[in-house]
């Protein structure tokens, strides 16, 4: 565990030295330059079209730092041999991914909740409404962020940059098209090869569309405790399969 | 002392990309390394030496063969809590400075705050780091950053170092220092296997080589042997140039830098050679066993050996 700690912790300062956390003040504008276009709505409305465009921009800003901190991850740390310095050492390369990932995953919560913390500041300070039922939309949004940060590690142990990029933008729009466009395809029954990959997609990769309760956090009322927990085992499953995937990958590759 | 380091008839191939079309990296590579000494690792480049290392780290793993690490196995990660590595040309992360860093490094090898802050004041001090230590390792020039690898792979006082180029980017005084320290290493009983392209600091420190030429191990022994000329005699005389000019015709020699020259003489013409040079108004200044560099060994067995 020792490892896999200091592993992290080397991610999250890497990821400050980086400055991904300016992302969070860079957010903080942009939801401040939001408010002044609040419709002239009643008061309970505005702040359910406040808080639903807050969470589905923070969503948007989770994603791409999810990206952002774990595309290269690997990949570079194996083209610059850094990567050498430390499995020389006695650290497994199982130790070496999870304190990775682990480390990614710090750094999202840490900035998410900032960002939280800003959306729930912003709410009261224009309204008088104060809405900790944000950070249940928060939660969903960074369990999201944890499944495309798990699917951008998983690929970065074998591939570079920019195929982990293009990757992931595919991973991204197939797993959100789940429950429309191709339920929709298997059900009109599609055929050949166009249905087999329908099903396989449809079964196989995770419906990240489950994680976004925006909008039902926005009227206030948030996803329930039951559906939270629901979604958070889902993540889990998801995390740790394609984690392992990466770990069996990881464990292949020659260095 | 049982051998450090064993590796068995060990190849390996890398896939070329976009092609079913395999390259051999190394084949049927043998080495033995004992304890407490310096094995030095040679071969031109593409030779497969970073290969042969990193199937030692478990970084690659062989298609054949099999060998073992301090009594362990390959890839048995115990055994890496006593080896340091220091890679060719290292590169670290660059937010860290040398005590950071040096401190983040110890944490894998188990020393607690107190003994990894003393243990990596001492490295500073002994790679000549001191003076910078505050500056992160992004601003080192490439020899400091050499220096400082040098320090992180000797932070848990192993046994066995493995060193990939370990002068490359170190200007004569460092390069001198890091010879120093790997003697001294040696002097305490540590085990050094390093690669390197500097025939003269492997010929100057270790105590065995292997040469290895197109992924094949082609030599292999006793640094003393393997240089030993058996039926030839070194004869010394003064002259430099002028000595080759005049002796070539009876023995092949070379001129030395200090304005001397020495020739490799079979020993029943040792006594008509040193006529000669005394004819030619030359000085006779040693008769000592048949040697020759390891340059001259490199040069013979890699050329010779078939690229």
């Amino acid at each position: 565990m020792r490892n896999v700690l200091a592993l992290s912790w080397q991610v999250v300062r890497d990821a400050a030295r980086r400055k991904v956390f300016y992302v969070v003040f860079l957010f903080g504008i942009a939801v401040v330059a939001l408010s002044p276009l609040l419709p002239t709505f009643e008061l309970g409305l505005k702040a359910q079209f406040l808080r639903d465009v807050s969470l589905s921009l923070t969503s948007l800003f989770a994603v791409v730092l999810a990206v952002i901190l774990s595309v290269g991850q690997i990949s570079s740390e194996i083209d610059r041999k850094t990567v050498y310095n430390v499995l020389s050492k006695p650290v497994s390369r199982f130790e070496y991914l999870l304190g990775k990932y682990i480390g990614v995953l710090v750094s999202l919560a840490a900035i998410l909740f900032v960002m939280g913390l800003e959306i729930l500041l912003l709410v009261y300070l224009r309204l008088s409404v104060f809405t900790p039922i944000i950070f249940e939309g928060i939660f969903a949004i960074f369990l999201e962020a944890a499944i495309i940060s798990a699917f951008c590690i998983c690929l970065s142990t074998v591939t570079s940059v920019p195929v982990n990029i293009l990757s992931v933008i595919l991973f991204y729009l197939v797993t959100h098209l789940k429950t429309g466009f191709l339920h929709q395809q298997l059900i009109e029954g599609v055929k050949g090869i166009a249905k087999v990959f329908s099903w396989a997609v449809y079964y196989v990769l995770p419906n990240l569309e489950n994680f976004n309760i925006s909008q039902r956090v926005g009227y206030g009322h948030g996803a329930g405790w039951l559906y939270m927990l629901r979604i958070t085992g889902y993540a889990l499953l998801f995390m740790i399969i394609i984690f392992g995937i990466g770990v069996l990958l990881f464990r292949r590759r020659n260095l | 002392m049982d051998a450090a380091i064993s590796l068995s008839h060990i190849s390996k191939e890398y896939r070329l990309a976009l092609s079913r079309k395999r390259r051999p990296a190394i084949v049927d590579v043998s080495v033995e390394v004992g304890g407490g000494e310096i094995y030095g690792l040679l071969g031109p480049n593409g030779a497969g030496k970073t290969t042969t290392l990193k199937v030692l780290l478990g970084l690659v793993r062989p298609d054949s063969g099999e060998g073992s690490l301090l009594g362990r196995p390959l890839g048995d990660r115990t055994a890496h809590a006593k080896l340091g590595f220091l890679p060719e040309e290292p590169y670290f992360y660059g937010f860290m400075t040398a005590e950071k860093g040096l401190a983040f490094y110890s944490r894998f090898l188990g020393l607690d705050r107190k003994e990894a802050a003393v243990r990596a004041g001492e490295l500073i001090d002994l790679v000549g780091l001191q003076r910078d230590s505050h500056l992160s390792i992004d601003k080192f020039s490439k020899g400091m950053v050499q220096r400082f690898g040098l320090a992180q792979a000797m932070l848990g006082d192993p046994e066995l170092l493995i060193l990939d180029e370990p002068s490359s980017g170190l200007d004569p005084v460092g390069q001198k220092e890091v010879r120093d320290i790997l003697v001294e290493l040696k002097r305490r009983g540590k085990t050094i296997f390093l690669s390197s392209h500097q025939l003269s600091e492997v010929e100057k420190i270790c105590d065995s080589v292997s040469i290895v030429n197109k992924g094949k191990s082609v030599k292999a022994g006793k640094v003393s042997e393997l240089l030993t000329i058996t039926g030839f005699k070194q004869v010394i005389v003064s002259g430099g140039e002028r000595a080759v000019e005049a002796l070539s015709s009876l023995a092949p020699g070379s001129a030395l830098p200090d304005g001397e020259a020495a020739f490799n003489v079979p020993e029943d013409e040792v006594f008509a050679f040193v006529d000669a040079a005394r004819d030619a108004g030359l000085e006779l200044m040693s008769v000592t066993t048949g040697h020759r560099s390891l340059e001259e060994l490199f040069m013979e067995t890699v050329e010779g050996g078939g690229r």
